[in-house]
């Protein structure tokens, strides 16, 4: 079924239902991927997926509903789903249908150049990074991941209010994580490239990256129990960041999970701290010109120089502070009603490099690593404790690796003890919500558990 | 969902170019989520997912495609592109497909599409008004509810073609606690391979009060002193100690690459013998149970370690290619957008002989870890991860103290083999458990346990 036609019939069926306002939106996307273990491809996957998400006012209340199958019979089940889910609304909160915006920028995150690599030469890539990460270092002893994959999306938004709206967009990543052994002891590392340029990505670059990495955690220990002086690498705090970015939301200040409500132009991190959102920004994977709700999206700065200027908001979450939608309406999939997340975010990079930042250490950590950020943090208090792993620095130097530790402490906290900030601004995996980056950081102090 | 002779049709279309093996995963699922803050429904959502999954293998070459589109041509079509991975000449295979109907060990009584949304919503509303009452000290409450009706038809050319229906049903409660500027937060997720009857067979206000128990004694608690001592985890969730330091390194995804600590050593003491843990996906409506696993075969009972000593992996057919051994029911996959590979389903250790009471009063300093929040695992190296929701010190045989913020963290060959105390008492937790093939439905369980010496990172030097 032609999906202008399907959006008619839904939009006039829902009509009959009694439904005032509404809106379709179509993600459709084509996938690849390849993993390669031991000189074969291990796996191969193709797909072409579609999902449908629709919503529309009944009754005052927002109800929503999605489908993956465009046909006669989903109209009908979408338009029940969405009056029934409606029916048992009993926020307060004003959901609405938005008018298309007064202007939206021109974003580019399409790269036609991409399609223009065979999966032959995707293939040939992807299998010499695991030779190269063989021949680097006689010690790998196996190359557990080595995946390549790209994802090609298009949506359309389109509502009652008429709204029309597409955007298209493509992306590649590489990711390697290789095994090293010495004796008994066994260690990881791993790297990725993300970009829809496929003349960035380079095999020798990325073995080599995953492969140093395992080898100089070869004959790593525990340190002892203290506080020490740490250095965040660029992508470990982009990774800190990513998982509090639910502080940042106004849904959740609103609804008291988040610790900056009433923190709006005070003071929360270090003066040198800037974090920016930008939904422009070249290359960035989560750039956009509209957001969730088909709302322009904006740059901002949501902190400036260590003080919070704005949460990131919605329209039904800006109508509440009677301010102005800050375009971070989010769909995390067609699945998901509209909530809240940054575009491309990131902490501004300062001017110190990588090496000053160590230098300036005379006893302290460099973390590279941090595991268990689904669990060991909790948003709302700003508390982490988490496994990681790193060197130690002493008198300036990288000493030894340093592994089975945790770092424990408050990032509500560390915004305030963020000492320094390196030139070295890196951008981690996307998780789902947002694309977000850093530079590494120097923080005055955590307390670091061990033997 | 899809006629035998198109399945045929298919998987014939899939082997043109040499594949020795393929399959047909046809997916349809309802699925609906209530998420309610402050007492007030929030958001609502339902929908159909709904797809197909194409798998070929050429010896241990694995070629995986999907499409939402069921049609005959399209069909075809993903196949032929499938099949175009694999360069090689049509192998003379029979295709004989026999629908084999399934013993269904998950009686489901009321299926939750027929329960109106008030009905869920009412549940979630009394959850929210036990907690939220609990204490003037609870500041928020979240509930959000969840069910789904997932029916899948695997069909392959070995003659494999089964339907199975899993009706899954959770609610989770998430309480805040807020004192002098400050916040901690509890929480408590039930959940079963059940219909909308798992309401009237656990009390839903018990699990809301203890989820606003654990956030009023955290926000109370002070922080957990670091540095490495005896561990005590309690009974149920605690489970996710094995789930993590060992679980993920038994299943075959990495044991036949050899990238697991436990790859080579059936037959070998790996841990204390005290121990004996088991994945079991055939217990009656238990959250990560379901008659047949993701490639068809009937879910079994797995001893993995008996009395210390390793007696198997958990294995789906292409790593049991790898392996030389065959498939143990544990494939599992998300959806029909992942190739399946082994998974966990409810995994737990064995009932031991002490009694709880016993093992906090022969400890004489550590920690007692209640609730435990969740973790992560280097298969490869056996670093594992989690986080301790609600912890206590003990202190000379008795509980002192609640103390917050405690991560533990060591490697999953040492643990084992450091459990000296194993309790009589086991219970199972519901969780939902993230890997290659995706995040699906598992258990974890254990009595209550204690780990002789294990690194606690907190933030306070004791």
């Amino acid at each position: 079924m032609d999906r202008r036609e399907f959006m008619k019939k839904l939009f006039e069926k829902g009509k009959q239902a009694g439904m005032k306002e509404m809106e379709i939106y179509f993600q459709d996307s084509d996938n690849f991927d390849i993993k390669v273990f031991k000189g074969e491809i291990d796996n191969y996957s193709i797909s072409n997926e579609i999902g449908v998400s629709f919503r529309g006012l009944y009754n005052g209340k927002m109800g929503y509903s999605y489908t993956e199958k465009i046909d006669e019979t989903s109209i009908d089940i979408l338009i029940k789903e969405a009056v029934e889910n409606a029916s048992v609304i009993d926020s307060d909160d004003e959901e609405n249908i938005q008018p298309p915006s007064e202007n939206y920028k021109e974003v580019n995150n399409y790269n036609n150049s991409l399609n223009k690599v065979t999966p032959e030469e995707k293939i040939n890539f992807i299998k010499s990074v695991e030779k190269e990460a063989f021949k680097l270092d006689n010690r790998v002893i196996s190359v557990q991941h080595c995946i390549f994959g790209e994802e090609s999306a298009h949506t359309m938004l389109v509502n009652t209010k008429e709204l029309d709206l597409e955007e298209k967009s493509n992306i590649a990543y590489a990711y390697v994580s290789v095994m090293v052994k010495e004796g008994e002891d066994v260690k990881t590392g791993g790297s990725y490239i993300i970009s829809n340029d496929f003349s960035k990505f380079d095999a020798k670059k990325l073995a080599k990256e995953a492969v140093d990495e395992a080898v100089s955690m070869l004959g790593a220990k525990s340190i002892e129990s203290n506080e020490y002086p740490i250095v965040l690498r660029n992508d470990v705090a982009a990774n800190l960041l990513e998982a509090f970015v639910p502080i940042f939301s106004a849904e959740n200040v609103q609804k008291d999970l988040s610790l900056l409500k009433g923190k709006i132009d005070k003071q929360i991190g270090n003066s040198i701290i800037t974090v920016v959102d930008d939904p422009f920004m070249k290359n960035g994977v989560a750039s956009a010109s509209f957001d969730g709700e088909g709302v322009s999206t904006k740059y901002k700065k949501v902190i400036d120089k260590g003080i919070l200027k704005t949460y990131l908001h919605n329209t039904k979450t800006a109508k509440k502070d009677g301010v102005e939608s800050t375009g971070n309406a989010y769909k995390p999939s067609y699945k998901s009603p509209v909530s809240i997340a940054p575009t491309n975010m990131y902490i501004e990079k300062g001017n110190i490099t990588f090496n000053e930042i160590i230098e300036s250490i005379d006893k302290g950590l460099l973390i590279i690593n941090i595991q268990g950020l689904h669990a060991g943090l909790n948003t709302v208090s700003g508390d982490f404790s988490l496994s990681a792993y790193g060197y130690l620095i002493e008198n300036g130097k990288i000493d030894r690796p340093v592994n089975q530790i945790t770092i424990a402490g408050n990032f509500f906290e560390l915004l305030k003890d963020i000492e320094m900030i390196g030139d070295d601004l890196r951008f981690t995996l996307p998780g789902g919500s947002g694309y977000i980056g850093s530079p590494t950081l120097k923080i005055k102090k955590l307390a670091v558990s061990g033997d | 969902m899809l006629s035998k002779a198109l399945i045929e049709d298919v998987l014939n279309e899939a082997l043109s170019t040499g594949g020795d093996f393929a399959e047909v995963f046809v997916e349809d699922k309802l699925n609906t989520g209530l998420l309610m803050i402050g007492g007030k429904i929030e958001s609502t959502m339902s929908g159909r997912d709904f797809g197909v999954g194409i798998r070929i293998f050429k010896g241990t070459n694995s070629v995986y495609a999907y499409t939402n589109k069921a049609t005959r041509d399209n069909l075809l079509d993903v196949a032929r592109k499938a099949a175009a991975a694999i360069n090689g000449e049509r192998k003379d295979i029979v295709i004989n497909l026999m629908k084999n109907d399934i013993v269904n060990n998950h009686k489901i009584v009321i299926p939750v599409g027929n329960v109106e949304k008030l009905k869920k919503v009412d549940l979630m509303r009394r959850a929210y008004n036990v907690a939220k009452n609990y204490d003037d000290v609870i500041s928020q409450v979240t509930v959000r509810y969840g069910d789904s009706e997932q029916n899948v038809l695997i069909a392959n050319t070995e003659g494999v073609f089964v339907e199975d229906k899993r009706v899954r049903t959770r609610t989770m409660i998430q309480t805040i606690a807020s004192k002098d500027g400050e916040m901690q937060s509890g929480f408590y997720g039930p959940g079963a391979h059940m219909g909308f009857e798992f309401y009237d067979k656990i009390n839903i206000e018990e699990y809301a009060k203890e989820a606003a128990r654990i956030a009023k004694t955290m926000i109370d608690a002070e922080y957990c002193p670091s540095g490495k001592m005896p561990v005590i985890i309690d009974n149920g969730f605690g489970g996710v100690i094995f789930h993590e330091a060992c679980g993920h390194g038994l299943e075959a995804t990495s044991v036949a690459k050899g990238t697991s600590v436990f790859a080579g050593k059936i037959g070998e003491k790996v841990a204390s013998e005290l121990v004996t843990a088991i994945d079991d996906g055939t217990i009656p409506n238990e959250w990560g149970s379901q008659n047949i696993d993701d490639e068809g075969t009937p879910t079994r009972k797995n001893v993995l370690i008996e009395n210390g000593i390793l007696k198997g992996y958990m294995i789906d057919k292409l790593n049991g290619r790898r392996m030389g051994m065959d498939s143990t029911g544990s494939a599992r996959r998300q959806s029909y957008k992942y190739a399946p590979t082994s998974r966990m389903t409810n995994t737990y250790i064995a009932n031991g002989e002490s009694t709880k009471e016993e093992i906090i009063a022969n400890t004489e300093y550590g920690l007692y870890a209640k609730y435990m929040g969740g973790g992560s695992v280097n298969p490869a190296t056996g670093e594992f991860n989690f986080s301790v929701m609600e912890g206590y010190i003990v202190r000379n045989g008795k509980i002192e103290k609640p103390v917050r913020g405690a991560t533990l963290i060591g490697k999953g060959l040492e643990v084992l083999k450091k459990i000296d105390m194993v309790g009589n008492n086991l219970d199972l937790g519901q969780g939902m458990c993230g890997s290659v093939s995706g995040t699906v439905a598992a258990n974890v369980g254990q009595p209550t346990i204690r780990v002789s010496s294990m690194t606690v990172g907190g933030r306070k030097g004791e």
